[in-house]
């Protein structure tokens, strides 16, 4: 107990030094882990938003479809998939597509883009493609091949609100087919990549073009729980072994890239952050050790054991870090809450290009903040080893000058 | 009855490109009870004499016993529990714990015996009380004198019951008043519980008071004068 009293009345001793280290340890840590938080939420919001909006939970697709999507490799059981799924407890929605890579025509300008013919009721249950409607109407006032474009498209190809395009394709024979549509919408979404390249119709209108009689290319399930997705995903599979059933984390590697960057990015911040304040510390407390040279002899001279000695100025420096370190994560836990509450407008910085939300909202999960913890106390018992051990060197005859 | 005993006690520095003989084989008892002054000039080997006695230093040769023990075979962690149990420390610059009050200055050593809360409080307040700062127990050494913290570090020395308290130069910083006070404080000690005390000093006022004097020169006894 009195090594306890007298570790944390040392520290106090130096005041301003001792503020200046706590200080540098907390704004270290603040920095740190919301730096972690902003990318981890950066990240976690984009997950989110590829498997709410992109590619649900799991999706099935005819086996190598995903590297050769040909007209012809439909799934033609895709109707008795549907019907499953809709006694499945565990599925809250699901989508059939019928997809094709072709071109839109307008009549400024051609492109490439990829047409997917949908369900409009079944995908807005799914991907809530309806929320994404900014202007226009969602498959609703025209009757005839409506088709829903993104915002850019329209501007890219120069068309209006009930400008007629062309989409041209391919059909199970590879023969080129054309069909006329209709602009009844635009639609944005956070990824200017994804709009850039996605229209949507009906499937209904789509599938006599590409001349497929029943089924689908692709047919996306958004279940009721993120953790069920790899399970239902491989159940699945086991029944229709011809198929090819992937869960999101299958389906998109940059997803599962950025999961284990999320996982790592904050120990690398913060580890590096920690590295630099340890320096610091070791510094205070050399000198804090050089300064005492004398009453540390007198204190070995009078009967305190090196163990007693090394636990004095171990403590004194966790003291510092321990004061320094719930500072930093009590500011770090206040701004990722407002922020996370009230987001990170940063509209202009291009991170739609990039495919991620402009408006960022910091998240960390609230284990983090145990391991940050872990992580100063063994950087702060690392930062004490030397000037303990320096303390230790120290024979009572020299330090104090005679007995 | 011997507390201290030495014999053919040599101690050697080899550091500089000369050998220096600083104890030049001493032979010196000390019995329970003395009141010892041991002088000598600059460099006569006075203090590192009483760094042998004091277990903070080892011997070149000979030998240096305390009580049945000889502290020239231990072993640095063995030195210093014996320390701890059997000598008492009393320095020049007081060298208190600047962040403990002089009652816990006082109770530091005992709880470093481990001694329970209940002896220590007995022994911390009996000690302060005897030393005259019963109301200054609260003060931390920078709010007392020279004085009076000279008096919490014999205090302090005394409070682990040590076989001797050594003394370096424990007036060199006080004033005439402050060094009468302590001198006197510590004859009272030495008389009425016989607690053996054993100075280096140069001071004239302390060597007056002292009932053994050793002088040292060129680190050999010249002299060893026992007064009544």
């Amino acid at each position: 107990m009195m090594l306890i009293k007298i570790a944390w009345r040392n520290i106090w001793r130096a005041k301003v030094r001792s503020f200046v280290v706590i200080t540098a340890i907390a704004l270290g840590l603040w920095a740190g882990v919301f730096a972690s938080a902003f990318v981890e939420g950066m990240f976690k919001s984009k997950v989110d938003s590829v498997v709410e909006k992109e590619i649900s939970h799991f999706q099935f697709h005819r086996q190598g479809f995903r590297d050769e999507p040909t007209a012809s490799s439909y799934m033609a059981q895709g109707d008795e998939i549907l019907a499953e799924l809709s006694t499945d407890d565990s599925v809250e929605a699901y989508s059939g597509r019928l997809i094709s890579m072709g071109m839109l025509g307008s009549a400024n300008q051609n492109g490439s883009i990829k047409i997917n013919g949908i369900d409009p009721e079944k995908e807005a249950q799914t991907t809530k493609l309806n929320e994404r409607l900014v202007e226009g109407a969602f498959f609703e006032g025209i009757k005839r091949n409506p088709v829903l474009i993104s915002k850019e498209i329209a501007e890219k190809f120069k068309v209006k609100l009930r400008s007629k395009v062309v989409l041209t394709l391919q059909d199970i024979n590879g023969e080129i087919t054309a069909g006329a549509f209709r602009v009844v919408g635009y639609y944005d979404t956070d990824n200017n990549m994804f709009d850039k390249m996605n229209v949507y119709v009906r499937d209904s209108d789509l599938r006599p073009l590409m001349k497929i009689p029943q089924g689908y290319h692709e047919i996306a399930v958004y279940l009721n729980s993120y953790d069920l997705a790899e399970q239902k995903a491989a159940e699945y599979q086991e029944r229709y072994t011809d198929l090819e059933v992937l869960s999101w984390l299958d389906i998109s590697l940059g997803m599962r890239l950025m999961i284990s960057m999320i996982d790592t990015y904050l120990y690398i911040i913060v580890g590096i952050i920690l590295l630099a304040l340890l320096f610091g510390i070791v510094n205070t407390m050399l000198m804090a050790v050089l300064e005492r040279v004398r009453e540390i002899g007198m204190l070995m001279a009078i009967g305190m054991t090196k163990m007693r000695v090394f636990g004095m100025i171990m403590l004194e420096t966790i003291f510092l870090s321990m004061i320094g370190g719930p500072l930093g994560l009590l500011f770090s836990y206040i701004f990722v809450e407002y922020f996370g509450e009230h987001g990170i407008n940063l509209a202009g910085a291009a991170y739609e290009d990039m495919g991620f939300s402009s408006t960022i909202f910091p998240f960390l999960e609230p284990s983090r903040y145990l391991e940050v913890s872990i992580m100063v106390l063994g950087m702060a018992i690392l930062a004490a080893i030397y000037p303990a051990r320096k303390a230790l060197k120290l024979k009572p005859v020299n330090a104090i000058r005679k007995i | 009855m011997s507390i201290i005993s030495t014999k053919d006690l040599c101690k050697v520095y080899e550091e500089g490109a000369v050998p220096v003989t600083a104890v030049d084989h001493v032979d010196l008892v000390i019995d329970k009870g003395e009141f010892t002054a041991i002088v000598g000039p600059s460099g006569s080997g006075k203090t590192t004499l009483l760094n042998i006695i004091g277990g903070l230093d080892r011997p070149t040769s000979g030998s240096i016993r305390v009580g049945d023990t000889e502290l020239g075979q231990m072993s640095d962690g063995e030195l210093i529990d014996f320390r701890l149990h059997n000598i008492g420390f009393v320095f020049q610059s007081y060298n208190l714990i600047p962040v403990l009050t002089a009652e816990e200055n006082t109770e530091f050593i005992m709880l470093l015996q481990k001694k329970s809360k209940v002896e220590r409080n007995e022994r911390v307040h009996a000690l302060l009380e005897e030393v005259g700062l019963k109301d200054k127990m609260k003060n931390r050494p920078m709010e007392l004198s020279g004085g009076q913290q000279q008096r919490v570090a014999v205090a302090r020395a005394l409070a682990s019951k040590p076989q001797f308290v050594l003394a370096d130069e424990p007036t060199a910083n006080l004033d005439s008043k402050s060094t009468n006070n302590l001198l006197d404080m510590m004859l009272l000690l030495n008389k009425e519980e016989d607690v053996t005390f054993v100075f280096s000093t140069h001071d004239q006022r302390v060597i007056d008071k002292a009932r053994r004097v050793i002088t040292l020169e060129d680190g050999k006894i010249i002299s060893d004068e026992k007064r009544d």
